[in-house]
Formats: C-alpha cells, sequence, structure tokens
C-alpha cells in the first residue's frame, strides 16, 4: 500500500503552520510500499493530527490524500472498514482500548474482525515477548500504561496491514521494552513486507528507518 | 468469536426494563390485530361456508311495496331489472311472470268438492328449489303440472282441516289428486285442462307452473301484452349483507324481511370487528415506536464504544447485521408465540361452537398466517432502518 499527501494542511493549524517549513504539511509526500518512515514532531506541530488524517479518523484538512491512488474523499464508511481490516493497522497514541474487556479480548476483537490472519496462539506468544502475558485476562481498565501500550501493540500485529501506523508507540515504556516491542513490530512488518510511518517528540533509533522527516 | 465480543461490549442490560415492556406491548398488539383477521376469517366462514349455508336462505322474493305511489304500479322496468343484474351481491335474476288470463280450479269428484279462481306464476327452473320428474309440460301433455308453496299444505293439514272436519292430507297423496284446471280466453269462453301437483316449494310463495306452459297460455288467453315481471327471484351469496338491504331500501323494493333481517346484526358484528382492527393497528404503531425508540436508546448508549469499533476497522454493515441479530430474533419469537396462542385460541372456540352445532376451522385461518408474515416484514423493514440510520450517525 501506498499513500500520497498532496498540500494537505490542518484547517485548525492553518495560520501557525503557514509560514513554517514542514516535510509533511503544504507539500507532495509519498509513503511507498514497504518503507520505513519516521516522523520527528515536536509538540504542538500536529502529530497526532496528521496520523488520523492518514487513518481517514479525521477530514478537517485541506489538500488530497490518496490511498493507492484513490483519494480518501471518494470512499464510504463500507470500503474503509475495509482497508482498516485488509491494509492499514494503527498503534494510536490514547491507545483506544476496550476498558471493559479483558487484554486477550482486546486483542483478539482486531484478529476476528475480518478473517484471522493469525491463529489465537499467536497473541500468547507475542503477549509472552512482551512480557504481558500474565495480564492477558485482566480487564484492561486495570493494567498500567505501560501494559496497555504493549497490549495495543499486540492488537495492531495481529490483523492483516500493509501499511502500519504509529503515534508515539513507546512513550509508555521503558529502554527495555522499547527495544523488545521495536523487534517484534520490525519483524511483524518485515514479514508482511509493510511500510510504517512512526511519529514521535525526539529523535530516535528504534528501527533502520528508510527515511526520516521532520514535521 | 466475534458476535461473543460484540455481545461483550454492545451490552443491552442496560435497559432490560424498557426491554421487556417493548416486547409485550410488541405481543399485546399482535395479538389483537392477527385476533381481528382470525375472527374475520372466522366470520366469513360462517357466512359463505358450506357447512352452515341454508339452501333456502340464498335466494329472495323481491318486489316493489305497494304503497299511494305505486298501486297497479308495481312491474319493475327494464332498466330496474337491468340494474339488480348488475349489482356484485346479486348473482342471478329470474323474473317471475304471472298470467295474464282467467282461471280456475275444480275438483273431478264430489267426495271432495271445490272451486276456485286462482292465478299462476312461473320462473326460470333454476330458481326453483325442488325439482320434481313431472316437472314437464308440452301441447300433448296429459296434464299440467303444478308447484305449490309447502306452506298451503301446512295451513290445509294444520288450519283448514282441523276447523272443518276434513282429513289430513300428506304431501304423496295429494300429488296423487288430479282436478280441472279452467282457462279463460277474453270473450269468457272456457277450455279445461286436467291438472296435478307435482312438488312443494319453500322457497317461492305462488302457485308455479312451466314456463313454456305459461308462454304457450298468455299466447293463447292473455288479455294483455305487458310481459313486465312484478316479482323477481335472486339470487345472492348473503342474503344478509348490509348492502343488499340498503340497495333494496333505496329502490322501494322489499324481499322476504325474516332472510334480509341478519344484516342488522352484521352491522354490528362488523363495527366490532372494525374497533378491534383499528385497536391493533393502532397499538401495533405504538408497539413499533417503542421497540425503535428501544433500539435507539441501545445504539446511543453503546455510541462510544460502536464509534470505536468503527475506528478499529468494524464495518458499519458487520455492527448491522450483528444489531440485527441481536433484535430481530425476537420479534421473530413473539410473532410465533402469538400465532400459537391464536391456534389455541381458535381450537377452544371451534370446540366450543360445535357443541352449538356452528362449525370452524379448528387451524387458524390462511389469511392470519399471511398477516402475521406482512407484520414480521414490517417489523424486519423498521428494525433494518432504524440499526442503519443510527450506526450511520
Amino acid at each position: 500500500m501506498q499513500i500520497k499527501l498532496e498540500n494537505i494542511i490542518p484547517i485548525p493549524l492553518k495560520e501557525n503552520l503557514q509560514y513554517r517549513s514542514s516535510d509533511i504539511w503544504n507539500t507532495t509526500q509519498v509513503f511507498n510500499a514497504g518503507e520505513w518512515v519516521n516522523i520527528k514532531a515536536p509538540s504542538g506541530t500536529g502529530k497526532t493530527t496528521l496520523i488520523h488524517f492518514l487513518y481517514q479518523l479525521r477530514f478537517d484538512f485541506e489538500g488530497n490524500i490518496f490511498w493507492d491512488n484513490t483519494n480518501t474523499k471518494q470512499i464510504n464508511a463500507d470500503a474503509i472498514a475495509i482497508v482498516r481490516q485488509q491494509k492499514l493497522s494503527i498503534v494510536f497514541q490514547d491507545l483506544k482500548l476496550f476498558g471493559n474487556l479483558t487484554a486477550r479480548e482486546n486483542i483478539e476483537i482486531n484478529r476476528v474482525l475480518q478473517q484471522p490472519y493469525c491463529a489465537s496462539e499467536k497473541i500468547d506468544e507475542m503477549a509472552a515477548r512482551l512480557g504481558i502475558t500474565s495480564i492477558l485476562n485482566q480487564k484492561v481498565s486495570l493494567c498500567s500504561y505501560g501494559e496497555q501500550q504493549r497490549i495495543a501493540i499486540i492488537r495492531a500485529l495481529v490483523q492483516p496491514f500493509e501499511f502500519l501506523l504509529m503515534d508515539e508507540p513507546f512513550s509508555h515504556l521503558d529502554n527495555n521494552n522499547k527495544k523488545i516491542a521495536a523487534e517484534l513490530i520490525a519483524a511483524e512488518c518485515s514479514e508482511r513486507n509493510a511500510a510504517f510511518v512512526l511519529t514521535d517528540l525526539d529523535d530516535n533509533n528504534f528501527f533502520n528507518y528508510h527515511r526520516k522527516l521532520i514535521l | 468469536m466475534l458476535t461473543r465480543l460484540l455481545k461483550k461490549i454492545i451490552s443491552t442490560a442496560s435497559g432490560r426494563t424498557k426491554f421487556v415492556m417493548a416486547v409485550v406491548g410488541l405481543s399485546v398488539a399482535l395479538l389483537l390485530i392477527l385476533s381481528a383477521v382470525q375472527i374475520q376469517a372466522n366470520y366469513n366462514e360462517l357466512l359463505h361456508g358450506k357447512t352452515n349455508t341454508d339452501s333456502t336462505a340464498n335466494f329472495l322474493v323481491i318486489n316493489k311495496q305497494v304503497n299511494n305511489q305505486t298501486i297497479n304500479a308495481t312491474s319493475l322496468s327494464d332498466d330496474e331489472l337491468n340494474q339488480l343484474q348488475h349489482q356484485p351481491f346479486i348473482d342471478g335474476v329470474g323474473n317471475i311472470s304471472a298470467s295474464r288470463f282467467k282461471a280456475s280450479i275444480e275438483s273431478y269428484t264430489s267426495t271432495f268438492p271445490f272451486y276456485t279462481d286462482i292465478a299462476f306464476e312461473t320462473v326460470p327452473d333454476a330458481f326453483i328449489d325442488v325439482q320434481p320428474k313431472d316437472w314437464q309440460w308440452d301441447e300433448n301433455a296429459d296434464f299440467i303440472p303444478l308447484i305449490i308453496p309447502n306452506m298451503f299444505l301446512d295451513i290445509y293439514n294444520f288450519q283448514f282441516s282441523v276447523s272443518q272436519g276434513y282429513p289430513q292430507i300428506t304431501p304423496d297423496v295429494l300429488k296423487m289428486i288430479s282436478f280441472k284446471i279452467n282457462l279463460q280466453y277474453g270473450n269468457g269462453q272456457k277450455v279445461s285442462y286436467t291438472g296435478r301437483i307435482v312438488g312443494f316449494s319453500d322457497r317461492i310463495s305462488s302457485v308455479l307452473v312451466p314456463q313454456n306452459f305459461m308462454e304457450w297460455a298468455n299466447r293463447r288467453f292473455g288479455n294483455s301484452l305487458s310481459n313486465k315481471p312484478s316479482r323477481v327471484v335472486i339470487k345472492t351469496k348473503d342474503p344478509g349483507n348490509p348492502d343488499l338491504v340498503k340497495y333494496l331500501q333505496n329502490h322501494g323494493l322489499t324481499a322476504d324481511a325474516d332472510k334480509t333481517r341478519f344484516s342488522k346484526y352484521r352491522q354490528i358484528v362488523n363495527a366490532i370487528v372494525g374497533v378491534s382492527w383499528v385497536t391493533g393497528a393502532v397499538m401495533l404503531l405504538f408497539a413499533l415506536l417503542i421497540f425503535t425508540l428501544f433500539i435507539q436508546l441501545t445504539i446511543a448508549s453503546c455510541q462510544t464504544e460502536i464509534q470505536l469499533l468503527i475506528t478499529l476497522g468494524a464495518s458499519p454493515k458487520q455492527l448491522q447485521r450483528f444489531l440485527m441479530q441481536q433484535f430481530f430474533p425476537f420479534n421473530l419469537i413473539v410473532t410465533f408465540i402469538v400465532l400459537i396462542i391464536i391456534a389455541v385460541l381458535q381450537y377452544l372456540l371451534c370446540y366450543f361452537l360445535q357443541q352449538q352445532h356452528i362449525f370452524l376451522q379448528p387451524l387458524p385461518s390462511l389469511s392470519t398466517v399471511a398477516a402475521a408474515i406482512i407484520v414480521v416484514l414490517v417489523l424486519w423493514w423498521v428494525n433494518r432502518s432504524t440499526i442503519k440510520k443510527y450506526i450511520r450517525m
């Protein structure tokens, strides 16, 4: 999957961003299939806004976004759902988990929304790798932020995807856990030959990025 | 798996009381509306069913009311006959034509002497309730067959013979008695023939002769050219039909009151069934409203979860299908239970009425089942459109 941005600028941030130089806003940018991209974004530059635009959660922007050459403005809700189930996965900054479901159920939901990409045992395998096996059957609302973040990462990885969006995916993890999580993500993306865009506040070397951009 | 998770996320438990209310409302409304259909079906069966029909009730003799305006002008015009024939509630019209000559009958023997002036009428054979084998005549026939009302014999046997001290006569004996029929030309000259009674009618209170005899005799002895009937027999599926009674009233016609008086009861029953229809329809409307509100409420109370599911990639169609599976089966179950209740009631009613010699089908009518199917389709549509509308919001 390829995502192309064409002169996009968020309407609420138009005033602030118009006179700033940026690799993303108000210019043309293409994220190619299989490409790993890091976007460094200081606070207030519209990092989460960009992720939401790319995922089609928000539409308050000028310019055009193309998913595989299809203008996202022409895609209806059911077609968006199909892309999200088959091609585009995401780790939200605010995680967006169901508080009253267990960790396993939260992950399962993403696995079974479509024809499952992997078996249910894969969840246990990934949870073991990230060290959250013990909380798999615990209600998410009772888990720590660090645990919730790892649940959200696994949830993003159990579905089929060609493109992964990550918004500060390691913000609540210590360095050791960051390294383990990054290895898991890299392995899954390599296996699928998938592209990803990771946004973070600071410079980082979690992955062997193909490109580093500044928002 | 997905359904189990969705069930956990979109929980209907919060509105359980409201859900029970919605289901109860729907059940009562369905019971009312389907009962109305069943009652209507039973009622139609009682009116038109073969087992309950009295054969004489389907033929009515109709004539103009004799009053100050219509004296000597009671014959029915071609227009009036034509109109009668074209009424939807009339299946056939048979003219009763009267003899247009003077006639008398007298006995051959002095042991049982009688003499009376008489007139005849005739009506197409299809409208006579008896078809005796001797009911035919031609110019070479030995005798003229007559059909007289059963009532005449009753009057003789139970009234006249008792008061005069005469023996009672059985119908078979009466059929064997020949008597003299005198027909009179316009100039007063008489010709005598032999006559015999060949049958007794419950339907037409007149002395009937075969049609071809009447035509022949009218041609030969008749003294006027008018052949307009003053009475007709009509065949109708339902003599109690209020439309028929109203038509007769509006056109100054009368029929055997005995047979048409049921129209009044019919109107009352019609009104009651009508009220039950309307009540059922209104209740159904309210029940649909309650159910719609319940669906809205469930969706509204899980709005955040539904939103999150869509964010994660659940398609609106997937959620619609899931919600439909949550709500629609209850509608089906309610309809099914109501149909069973109606079947039981119908069976009890059938059993109860059987003891009073009124016969009904022990099973619910096809129209009731059809109505249930239509209601299920309406419910399906309401469920689906409500879910669709609120998911897309």
